[in-house]
């Protein structure tokens, strides 16, 4: 039973005006009709229209009326009301500290207020939780086609679905994770045999007294390509959409590890015929440097190299700036130490590219110590070079680590979401098939905002602790309670 | 300002007194009256917290297996009351006593479907507040599901850990064995630095031994002062190893004293601080062992070998310190706990090296006399530089290898940097945490002390929180003197002070109010265990967020305008809130809260009659309930008959008692207990019942008895303890729950004042009063608040007049309730006087 001091200070000019009782969940609030009709497509301004209507029209637009008191009552949330009512004063709306952005939206919808009067301040709030809430959906929706696949799908589909969550989704079933960890086991035995088979102690020379790899590490090399190919084929055949899985980034990459394999068997065999000797060790030489993108396999089965790749691409601005610092600062330097040492008889800096090298050693920190400076001059130089250095990697390096932190706890935040969220579903679900029955007298809100499958909900074992012990007193009145709820829903039924 | 005032103030003691007559003859109403009272209203009217709030009942029947579906289907009295807290069929207004805000949130739920919590509602008290109403938290959106596990796995785990600290501590009992005291003594020594003097050097003897072993150590591998034995092979310097010698007698000697002396054997052998002493030790014992029994036997050579890598694992005394520092201990649990992190850190550089490596590799293979043999050669090079070390033993030569260096070292430094602060991060959070626990182990350590020396007499901490013992010590620390003499003090107190009210405002008033409550309230806490501490502790928090509307003078006003005010402050007060809770985080415990009030009582009298006996008497008053079931009734006699006195004589104080409840928790269950008590927990209400005749003190007492067998009575029992003053003042007052806010408030301040308080609590009773005098000013600035608000409310109930408050009355206390109500008319006509006065 309070007015608001908007109404009080439009009282005195107004009183001629149509005065409206409103009653939000229980706040009672007296509004003026000239104010309200402001805005005039609103539900509240269709409340000062219809005052002289039949009450039927009334009850239709609000929850309850009393003509009495021509109060109008809806069951709405009183807190978000009064940052709606602030419209009609103010022209814009805020949304106040601890209501959900969400939520206010599904108010001013009922309100019949239009979205574009949220103040600026406030859309970039409500556009952030839209955003989470959408990840939220996306990650809740691969989740579930993930577990469920498609149902509608037949035959030969089938077993394509089949193939692909056994060969793409780990988490799916035992075997599919039994696939990925030996498919992880493969790709670091393949990394380790390209390493070891550098080692000039276990390489054996060939007729030509070249040295090539050890006959059992090619022999492993074969076997884990082999695997590989066979991984790519799988994955390549059961994708839904071929040209998409072939642009992913994840299957270049994979593409990339098996492919210079082949590239250099076909030259070995076919390319001697063709091609000269030198250039197809050549070409063979620069294919092995390809093998090392095997190592980027690693990144499908780690979620942590995944985010680290998202923060990478998300801070491609600051990486670029860090670059630019660093090139800046190694022209800067390098022209600047060379200037200076060229005065030394033997001095290392012999010309500016040469010493971009040791600018660039030197402000990271690294300073092998293979070219430095000799004169005093050069050594202050490389002195503030370092100094320069470390601030030019430390500016632009912790937006990129704030990123990666962002993801890195956005990510468990979206996975502990999508989980709860699925539980959901699966819970309303349930009480759907549940409420399917008994659930026929009850009526959905004139809004229609009311999810009918949350029903019959709230069964859980926390409901109502108290009534666990004398459920006999609970239970008696049913018959009553039976009565009472047709009755009721005869009377009330809007 | 004042007329007006005192006919708010009639109008509602009027209709106070006119409701209670009438509850007093009638019966509840039976479910006749109940059903036809649901059907005449499509509305019902929900007060929850005092926050009216009104709702379809078929919205209401959308979920009906909760607790506000339930409500719907509730016909008889019994049934409704124990659905809600109180009822108004005429008003069609149902009570519930739970927290406003987080009520706003649920209501939503039934109302669009969509449950949302508030931004600043605490995720545990939330998912209490969800308990409550039987609503299952998975309904949550998805928008604050995530804020709110995150939250309250948070929070689980920091209240686990808080328990397992609580049961590591209540491990250490030394009644198994023979010698138990000597034992604990010995274990105190060694394990607890802090706890006296003696164990304080002790420990600096064993860092400075740690400190001298590590540097004998490093000396010996010096070529000057090694020896050459009899095979030309260099041995330890003599004199070294004589003082490596003692260094290992005295961790020897050490450890087994501890291992002797600790209560738990097995869990002191696994302890991973033990484990590094062991392995400290160890090899010293291993090593001479070898070498005196296999000389002859074993190849020499093998084992010199062995002995070597002995020899290294001395190195790891340096461990030892750790048992010595916070900040190793911290870096040791801060790592094990970001292993994850740390894991991906090395997969970083891994991948990185490999990479770098390989392609440094194909870049430099053809340089002449390169050092990049390989890529397991180049490996080295890799890592030198991604760590931005760089020796320089290795380094690329041709532009390619260069190019593919200087992006090693950019890659180097972002990859290291990446996953760095999230380590950091726990690494803090871990560190914040554990000063925290050392702070309060300190004053737990005090407040044993003092416990010993015999100043408390049954405190039982176990079952408190480690950070409620912070508060409670100062209730210890007073109260040395015997205690002689439990009749005299409530005369002392109240005369002293009743001058005192008289002359001085409202402020003074305030001060009465208090010396009362302590007696009653000390008794329960106690006895609480963990978890309905830690249940406490949320609704705690809960009620934190309640308006502090008494930052407005408005005793002038009408109830109606009141109203609005209190809409307004609740909504204004929202961003306050969150300061508010913050310093309750630090409380966890409601016992400490009540320990505290109760010294805030004795802090009060002490500027006023400093060194009188006043003082010690109130602090024997409160004592007494602490002594257990036994005593407790005698002196709960004398309690009353003190209490009864001072009730005639100076019928202020009786009527105003009731704040006392209203400034604790106890004031959220008190229309609970009241009503229910019979039937939820018959056993409290029929012995209360049993009681009652005696006097309105004493079946409190007796309820407080009943807090010896089960933990959940003693829960009410703070709520019951408030019941006697039978004035309609105090029924009023309970309905609204305000006054935690203001309590809340002055925890605020007080976490900031314990440390000075610890401080005190082994000095003179003149430094005491020191302290006490620092803290008067924030207490009675609170409870000036507190009556403010007092009137306020009751106004408030005036005009809306809620509930049939004295039916609920009466029917616990109608046993004694003739007395009362002889006395009521003088007591309301003091109260008012006063409040006059004070204006």
């Amino acid at each position: 039973m309070w007015r608001t001091r908007y109404a009080d200070c439009n009282g005195s000019e107004a009183s001629e005006e149509t005065e409206i009782v409103v009653n939000i969940g229980g706040v009672k609030q007296v509004l003026y009709g000239d104010v309200l009709n402001r805005y005039p497509d609103t539900r509240l301004a269709e409340l000062v229209d219809c005052l002289l209507k039949p009450s039927e029209e009334i009850s239709l637009l609000c929850d309850d009326y009393d003509p009495d008191t021509g109060e109008f009552y809806f069951d709405r949330d009183p807190d978000a009301f009064k940052c709606i009512i602030e419209l009609y004063y103010y022209g814009e709306i805020h949304v106040k500290r601890g209501i959900c952005p969400i939520c206010f939206m599904k108010e001013m919808e009922f309100w019949k207020i239009d979205s574009d009067f949220l103040d600026e301040c406030c859309k970039c709030q409500l556009k952030e939780v839209e955003d989470e809430l959408a990840e939220i959906a996306e990650k809740v929706r691969t989740i579930l086609v993930d577990r469920e696949g498609d149902p509608s799908a037949e035959g030969c589909q089938r077993f394509q679905m089949w193939l692909w969550r056994l060969m793409e989704k780990p988490d799916s079933s035992l075997p599919a994770h039994v696939i990925a960890i030996v498919s992880f086991i493969f790709i670091l035995i393949s990394s380790v045999v390209m390493c070891v088979g550098t080692i000039p102690d276990l390489q054996v020379e060939d007729a030509e007294g070249n040295l090539v790899e050890h006959p059992t590490l090619e022999v492993i090399e074969t076997v884990c390509i082999g695997w590989f190919t066979v991984e790519y084929v799988l994955r390549l055949i059961s994708a839904p959409n071929k040209v998409k899985f072939i642009l992913a980034f994840m299957n270049i990459v994979d593409f990339m590890a098996i492919m210079p394999f082949y590239v250099v068997l076909i030259l070995t065999s076919f390319g001697a015929g063709v091609m000269e000797l030198a250039n197809v060790q050549q070409a063979v030489q620069a294919l092995r440097i390809m093998r090392i993108a095997r190592i980027f396999k690693l990144a499908r089965h780690s979620s942590g190299l995944q985010t680290l790749t998202s923060a990478l691409k998300s801070s491609f601005k600051e990486l670029g700036l860090l670059l630019m610092y660093m090139g800046v600062g190694v022209f800067l330097f390098s022209a600047l130490g060379y200037t200076m040492e060229q005065n030394h008889p033997d001095t290392l800096f012999t010309s500016i590219p040469q010493s971009f090298w040791w600018a660039v050693i030197t402000m990271t920190t690294v300073g092998y110590g293979d070219v430095y400076p000799k004169t005093t001059l050069g050594r202050c130089n490389a002195a503030i070079s370092f100094l320069c250095g470390v601030i030019a990697i430390a500016l632009p390096i912790h937006p990129i680590i704030n990123n990666f932190v962002l993801f890195y706890n956005k990510q468990q935040v979206l996975e502990t979401a999508a989980k709860h969220e699925i539980e959901l579903m699966a819970r309303r679900s349930d009480d759907g098939e549940l409420a399917a029955s008994p659930g026929a007298h009850r009526h959905v809100c004139g809004a229609g905002a009311w999810d009918v499958t949350v029903h019959s909900s709230c069964h859980s074992e926390t409901s109502v602790p108290l009534l666990k012990g004398p459920t006999g007193a609970a239970q008696t009145p049913s018959v009553d309670t039976s009565f009472e709820s047709t009755a009721e829903a005869t009377e009330y039924f809007i | 300002m004042l007329p007006q005032l005192k006919v708010t103030m009639e109008k509602s003691l009027a209709e106070l007194h006119e409701a209670g007559s009438r509850s007093t003859s009638s019966l509840p109403p039976g479910p006749v009256d109940i059903i036809r009272g649901k059907s005449c209203y499509r509305r019902v009217r929900l007060n929850v917290g005092g926050l009216p709030h009104e709702v379809l009942w078929r919205t209401l029947d959308r979920l009906p297996r909760t607790r506000l579906g339930k409500l719907r289907d509730c016909n008889s009295h019994d049934s409704l009351m124990e659905v809600c807290d109180d009822y108004n069929m005429e008003e069609n207004e149902y009570f519930f006593d739970r927290h406003p805000g987080a009520f706003t949130s649920i209501l939503n739920f039934y109302r669009t479907g969509k449950l949302h919590m508030m931004e600043e509602m605490c995720a545990l008290s939330f998912s209490q507040e969800l308990d409550y109403w039987g609503i299952d938290e998975i309904y949550l959106e998805s928008c604050c599901q995530a804020r709110y596990h995150q939250k309250k796995e948070q929070m689980n785990e920091e209240l686990k850990r808080e328990a397992d600290n609580l049961k590591d501590r209540d491990g250490e009992e030394f009644d198994n064995t023979c010698c138990a005291e000597k034992r604990q003594k010995l274990w105190d020594l060694l394990e607890k630095p802090s706890s006296s003097v003696a164990a304080k050097i002790l420990a600096i003897i064993s860092i400075l031994f740690i400190v001298l072993s590590t540097i004998a150590l490093s000396l010996n591998t010096l070529p000057e002062l090694q020896d050459t034995d009899e095979f030309g092979q260099p041995t330890d310097n003599p004199k070294l190893a004589h003082v490596e010698a003692v260094c290992i007698a005295w961790f020897t000697m050490e450890y087994l004293l501890r291992f002797l002396s600790s209560p738990n054997k097995w869990k002191f052998f696994k302890g991973p601080l033990n484990v590094i002493d062991l392995l400290a030790i160890l090899p010293y014992y291993v090593t001479i062992f070898l070498t005196e029994s296999n000389k002859s036997v074993l190849q020499f050579q093998n084992v010199r070998r062995v002995v070597q890598i002995f020899r290294i694992m001395r190195i790891l005394r340096i461990l030892k310190l750790a048992r010595h520092s916070t900040g190793l201990q911290s870096l040791g649990f801060t790592l094990r706990r970001s292993y994850n992190e740390l894991g991906l850190l090395i997969l970083f550089l891994a991948m990185g090296i490999m990479i770098f490596s390989s392609l440094v590799f194909f870049a430099e293979k053809d340089e002449e006399d390169t050092k990049f043999k390989s890529i397991p050669a180049s490996f080295w090079w890799a890592t030198i530089t991604m760590t931005t070390v760089g020796y320089g033993d290795i380094y690329p030569k041709t532009l390619l290898g260069k190019i593919v260096g200087g992006l090693c070292c950019i890659a180097g430094v972002l990859v290291i940097a990446l996953p760095i602060p999230i380590i950091v991060n726990n690494f803090s959070e871990f560190y914040k945490e554990q000063k925290r626990q050392e702070k309060a182990l300190k004053r737990r350590e005090a407040l044993d002390r003092a416990k010993r020396n015999g100043s408390i007499v049954s405190m039982n901490l176990k079952e408190a929180f480690a950070r409620s013992a912070e508060l409670m010590d100062v209730v210890v620390e007073k109260s040395g003197g015997p205690n002689a003499n439990h009749l005299s003090p409530s005369h002392w107190k109240w005369n002293s002070k009743r001058a005192a009210s008289e002359t001085s405002s409202n402020r003074s008033f305030n001060m009465q109010e208090l010396g009362s409550p302590s007696k009653v309230r000390v008794t329960s806490p106690q006895r609480l265990n963990v978890q309905k501490l830690e249940e406490m502790y949320n609704q705690m928090a809960k009620t934190q967020s309640q308006p502090n509307l008494n930052a407005k003078d408005k005793s002038s006003r009408g109830g109606k305008q009141r109203d609005v005010i209190e809409l307004g402050a609740i909504q204004d007060h929202s961003p306050s809130v969150f300061g508010a809770r913050e310093g309750v985080g630090d409380m966890k415990s409601l016992s400490s809260i009540d320990s505290y009030i109760s010294c805030a009582t004795d802090f009060q009298e002490n500027p006023r009659l400093p060194l009188s006996p006043a003082l010690e008497s109130g602090h024997q008053e409160s004592n007494c309930f602490l002594y257990g079931p036994a005593t407790n009734l005698s002196q709960q006699a004398n309690a009353k008959s003190g209490q009864q006195t001072t009730g005639d004589r100076d019928p202020i104080l009786t009527p105003m008692s009731a704040t006392k409840s209203l400034c604790s928790e106890s004031a959220r269950r008190f229309f609970f207990s009241r009503n229910s008590s019979k039937t939820i927990y018959p056993k409290g209400g029929s012995r209360s019942d049993a009681e009652s005749g005696l006097s309105p003190l004493s079946d409190s007492s007796v309820v407080s008895d009943h807090s010896l067998l089960s933990t959940e009575i003693s829960v009410y029992t703070t709520a019951s303890s408030g019941t006697p003053p039978k004035s309609p003042e105090s029924t009023a007052l309970t309905v609204f729950t305000f006054h935690d806010s203001s309590i809340s408030k002055y925890i605020d301040a007080d976490t900031d004042d314990d440390e000075h308080h610890r401080d005190l609590s082994d000095s003179s009773p003149s430094g005491h009063l020191l302290a006490s005098a620092s803290s008067k000013c924030s207490i009675t600035k609170n409870y000036q608040r507190g009556t403010n608000h007092l009137e306020a409310a009751q106004k408030v109930l005036g005009q809306n007049c809620l509930f049939p408050l004295e039916g609920v009355r009466s029917k616990t206390h109608e046993n004694h309730i003739v007395h009362e109500i002889a006395r009521r008319p003088k007591v309301e006509r003091g109260f008012q006087k006063t409040v006059d006065k004070s204006l």
